[in-house]
């Protein structure tokens, strides 16, 4: 661990690491390639895509001056040996040619346009973000084949190394990354936050895959341009509309929608979908008769998605993109609707446009985005406790990059710099109890207690800038450094957060990579925001990583990581909030992922130790979320008209804190629980097996597509936690769910 | 999310242990002070009606009992005559009392008693695990504990001295008047309960429960009274 903060240490120094690292060896020269002296050759991996993001198949890429040609796979990668500095010629019949630069062994994408479409023939998209070791990426279509998701995105998440699998999502993301906790983590979509990614109920995301384009995981080290998270990043994309005219349906036993793309003009392109559950129309069903319930608003939701693309000039795209989210649900737990103190209401609603422009000229590149966002959590429980949030906030980000070739000494330079503000209002009306904070025992339920009020407005300002560069000290050598500034107004609190990676290939196909950062998230979990008490969380990571491409299409990942935790935010003595508590987390991860032919492979583990101390002189003890194993092993083959998959999962239950009685209190007619040690008993382990069929057909002139996906198809029951008895003197196991079966169809028109 | 683990638990989760109206339970089902505020000089007697697992509800005297909270309120509860009760100080104590915990003055001051059964007072007792309550008499103040109307079961008057019987495989209603605020809790051993905690609830007794057994009602008022009434019962 020692060798891991040197390093950090070194890397967020910005340090230049590369000068004393020993002169890596010249790749020998690959006789069937011309050769210069003065331009050493690499191996180069590329993908080629069209205007809308999809591969291109079978396009040849050739070596300006010289015969050697190799062709595009149907995922739209190649592979070469060319000399730095060489011109690649990418051709298509159905494209025009574009040209590309090699500048270091992994392009970025080329895109090929029509002859219908713009005269420019080469368009960098902008900077990909910075992926770290053991970041990962599933397409769309990736993700719609792992068995056990209902080609769901929450769910396939969980296939990821690093992503601590349960079996109903928590927290407001649904995902817990290494081990701490689901608010040290970000969701983005398109490159905003969302305020939360699923459903109330049916377990499903806000956004159907069909409109993703590419869900991007980074469970740490992420970029500069990233913030406000401590522990990973979880980043989707939406697609533009297809360049044909088209609408599909899809049904199934969560929900159905529609989904209209297309052009409008030559120069753009439009996508909208509407979702709505429909699942609330069979659970009532499939509740018994005798149970107190009475669901006078049956759980539903709806979400929407509607996307612009507009090529204004050569130089400018510009972006429009929205999301919109509603869930409602109201519930009597008895069956006489008149008793209001058994009444529970819920409203989760939110709606967030983008607009983006992106610029290019030469070697610069500008992207601006303005995103507003409007949400509301509503719920009421019981006669008194209630919880009333809308908080409308708008987010302009603004970033700038600069390519070089050669600059002061080094290759491919790349310098970004960019800044954002979020700036909301929140109107807040509360009567609750006192929170649960991270560790805390469960509290007795008290539908009477309201000690925390608050009915007024809050601003929520925050800033951030950042500036990083990137560069190639040698062929084998590319160092990423740079730092973050964040300024969170109402604690008053500035940070900086310096981030860095080495990249070195020490072999022909293998690659390792050090990173090493400081991270912060301001207060904004459950009450955080009303504290006056309480500054944001920090974390400090370093990951080491390993990366090993044998052939095209294969890859195995490993990483190992270590966070150092600090300023956790816990509750004080007399119920307020500090920042006492720090924790560490050390893991490991594996991932081998192989995309060829008719296969899809995926073999994911992660090892993970989390542990945290609350306030000082307290005893160590686990996360909530610390799951040491987990591991997923996926496979999916297409052939005509069937696609068939299976999904098997292991991993280790997560820890619980044991009550060992209660005493009641009989005015207040509770019970007040007396517990173990926390977190120290541990849900056994669970495994399952999902398997999924696909089968597609043509309906006249519609596209036809039926699934079934089986959730743990050999019926596995394992534990997930244990519920108590009213008085805590009895305790029942809650164990998983059974076999799930969706069954779904869709229709392209 | 919660919400949703909610649901899962009304709808399917709760097969394995005893529901909360169950009367055939282990535990110390409320605490009563009689009254449960007095002012300076008066007396309040602290007594409990306890579940045991295959054994009628009786009200018992607590064998152990102290003052949780203030300290300096210790000698305010003694054992006299087979009762524990509790001695409001005079009107001096409590005033410093007031300034020690930081109460305007004039307001009452709670007094929480603790009270404990060893486990080895009930059937299925857990080694070194004491069933305890707590429950606030409030000092300088007055009033009682609620009156219990006259509770109806299947719309009929029901009075305590009668055995009740009711039909199976029929929704018996059950109703009580209380004041607004109060906190009702209805127990039984005999069948399942619905509504438990509402004013008119309502009792089913299906063919594979127990025929016979007891019915209680347990009020709470706002200021801390408590109120209770136990039938024996049979379902035929």
């Amino acid at each position: 661990m020692k060798f891991l903060r040197w390093v950090a240490a070194l890397l967020v120094a910005g340090a230049g690491i590369a000068s004393a690292q020993p002169a890596p060896e010249e790749p020998a020269p690959d006789p069937a390639q011309p050769t210069d002296p003065s331009k050493p050759t690499i191996s180069v991996r590329g993908r080629v895509i069209d205007a809308l993001g999809r591969p291109v198949r079978n396009a040849t890429v050739t070596i300006e001056g010289d015969t050697v040609t190799v062709r595009t796979g149907r995922d739209g990668w190649f592979k070469l040996r060319a000399p730095i500095g060489s011109t690649l010629v990418i051709d298509s019949k159905t494209f025009g040619t574009a040209l590309a630069t090699v500048t270091g062994d992994v392009l970025d994408d080329i895109v090929l346009l029509t002859e219908a479409q713009l005269g420019e023939t080469i368009t960098v998209e902008s900077e990909a973000p910075s992926a770290a070791p053991g970041a990962a990426q599933l397409d769309r279509k990736e993700l719609q084949r792992i068995p056990g998701t209902g080609g769901d995105i929450v769910r396939a998440l969980t296939v990821m190394p690093g992503v601590v699998n349960l079996q109903l999502p928590l927290g407001y993301s649904g995902v817990v990354i290494r081990g701490s906790s689901p608010q040290d983590s970000k969701v983005l979509i398109d490159g905003f936050e969302v305020p939360v990614l699923f459903h109330n109920i049916g377990f499903r995301a806000v956004v159907p895959a069909e409109t993703i384009a590419a869900l991007d995981y980074i469970p740490g080290g992420f970029d500069v341009s990233y913030g406000r998270a401590t522990s990973g990043i979880v980043a989707l994309t939406t697609r533009a509309g297809d360049d044909k005219r088209s609408t599909q349906a899809e049904i199934s036993m969560i929900d159905g929608g529609l989904l209209a793309q297309g052009p409008a003009g030559d120069d753009t392109r439009y996508l909208f979908a509407l979702r709505r559950s429909t699942i609330d129309f069979v659970l009532p069903a499939v509740i018994p008769d005798s149970v107190d319930l009475s669901l006078t608003t049956v759980p539903r939701y709806y979400d929407g998605q509607l996307r612009l693309d507009h090529q204004y000039s050569k130089r400018l795209k510009l972006t429009l993109s929205t999301i919109a989210t509603d869930d409602t649900f109201e519930l009597f737990a008895t069956k006489n609707e008149d008793a209001r103190s058994k009444r529970f209401y819920n409203r989760t609603r939110f709606v967030r446009l983008t607009g983006a422009a992106s610029y290019k000229d030469g070697p610069w590149q500008a992207n601006l985005a303005l995103s507003g966002l409007a949400q509301q959590f509503l719920f009421e429980a019981g006669l008194y406790q209630k919880i009333d949030i809308r908080t409308p906030t708008v987010t302009p980000r603004f970033e700038l990059t600069r390519t070089e070739p050669k600059a002061i000494g080094l290759k491919d330079v790349v310098w970004r710099l960019g800044a954002e503000i979020q700036s909301g209002r929140g109107a807040i009306d509360l009567a609750l109890p006192v929170e649960r904070r991270e560790g805390e025992p469960m509290p007795a339920m008290d539908p009477e207690d309201t000690s925390v009020k608050f009915n007024g407005g809050i601003w929520v300002t925050d800033f951030a800038a950042w500036s990083a560069i990137s560069a190639n000290f040698d062929p084998r050598i590319r160092v990423t450094t740079g730092v973050r500034a964040e300024y969170y107004v109402r604690p008053d609190e500035l940070s900086l957060q310096p981030r860095g990676e080495v990249q070195v290939k020490v072999a022909d196909h293998w690659k390792v990579r050090l990173s090493a950062g400081s991270f912060r998230r301001p207060p904004e979990y459950q009450s955080e925001f009303l504290s006056k008490t309480a500054n944001g969380e920090r974390s400090r990571q370093t990951i080491v990583g390993l990366e090993y491409e044998p052939r095209d299409g294969a890859r195995v990942q490993a990483s190992a990581y270590y966070t150092d935790r600090t300023a956790l935010i816990t509750h004080n003595m007399d119920n307020t909030l500090g920042n006492n508590g720090r924790g560490t987390t050390t893991g490991a991860e594996l991932l081998a992922t192989y995309r060829g032919g008719p296969w899809f492979l995926w073999l994911s583990y992660s090892y993970s130790h989390s542990t945290r101390v609350d306030r000082p002189g307290e005893d160590s003890r686990l996360f909530d979320f610390d799951q040491p194993h987990s591991m997923n092993a996926a496979v999916s083959w297409q052939r005509g008209r069937w696609t068939l998959g299976g999904r098997f999962q292991l991993y280790s239950g997560l820890p619980h804190t044991p009550f060992t009685n209660g005493v009641l209190e009989s005015d207040r007619n509770i019970y007040i629980p007396i517990n173990g040690p926390v977190n120290s008993e541990r849900a056994p382990i669970h495994h399952q097996l999902d398997l999924r069929v696909d089968f597609a057909w043509k309906w006249g002139p519609v596209a036809m597509t039926a699934f079934l996906d089986v959730q743990n198809a050999y019926m596995n029951e394992s534990i997930v936690t244990y519920f108590y008895s009213y008085d805590y003197s009895q305790r029942a196991a809650f164990t998983s769910l059974p076999i799930i079966p969706s069954l779904g169809l869709r229709g392209i028109l | 999310m919660k919400y949703l683990v909610l649901i899962v638990v009304l709808v399917g989760c709760s097969g394995d242990i005893d529901e909360q109206w169950q009367l055939d339970h282990d535990r110390i089902i409320a605490v009563r002070a009689t009254p449960p505020r007095i002012v300076s000089g008066a007396q309040s007697q602290i007594d409990t009606l306890v579940g045991r697992n295959g054994a009628r509800p009786t009200e018992e005297t607590p064998p152990g009992a102290m003052v949780v909270t203030p300290e300096s309120l210790a000698s305010t509860l003694r054992f006299d005559g087979g009762r524990w009760v509790v001695t409001a100080p005079d009107e001096a104590r409590l005033a410093a009392v007031r300034t020690e915990l930081g109460l305007p003055p004039g307001a009452p001051v709670p007094l929480l008693v603790g009270v404990g059964f060893p486990e080895t007072a009930f059937p299925s007792g857990i080694p070194d695990e004491p069933i305890a309550a707590v429950k606030t008499v409030w000092l300088g103040d007055s009033a009682d504990n609620p009156m219990l109307g006259e509770p109806t079961v299947d719309g009929v008057a029901a009075p305590t001295t009668a055995e009740l019987v009711v039909a199976s495989l029929t929704d018996i209603p059950l109703s009580v008047e209380v004041s607004e605020g109060d906190d009702v809790n209805w127990l039984t051993s005999c069948g399942t309960m619905h509504d438990f905690d509402l004013p008119q609830a309502y009792l089913r007794v299906e063919l594979e429960d127990p025929t016979t057994g007891d019915l209680a009602v347990v009020v709470r008022s706002e200021v801390g009274g408590v109120a209770w009434r136990v039938w024996s019962i049979r379902a035929e």
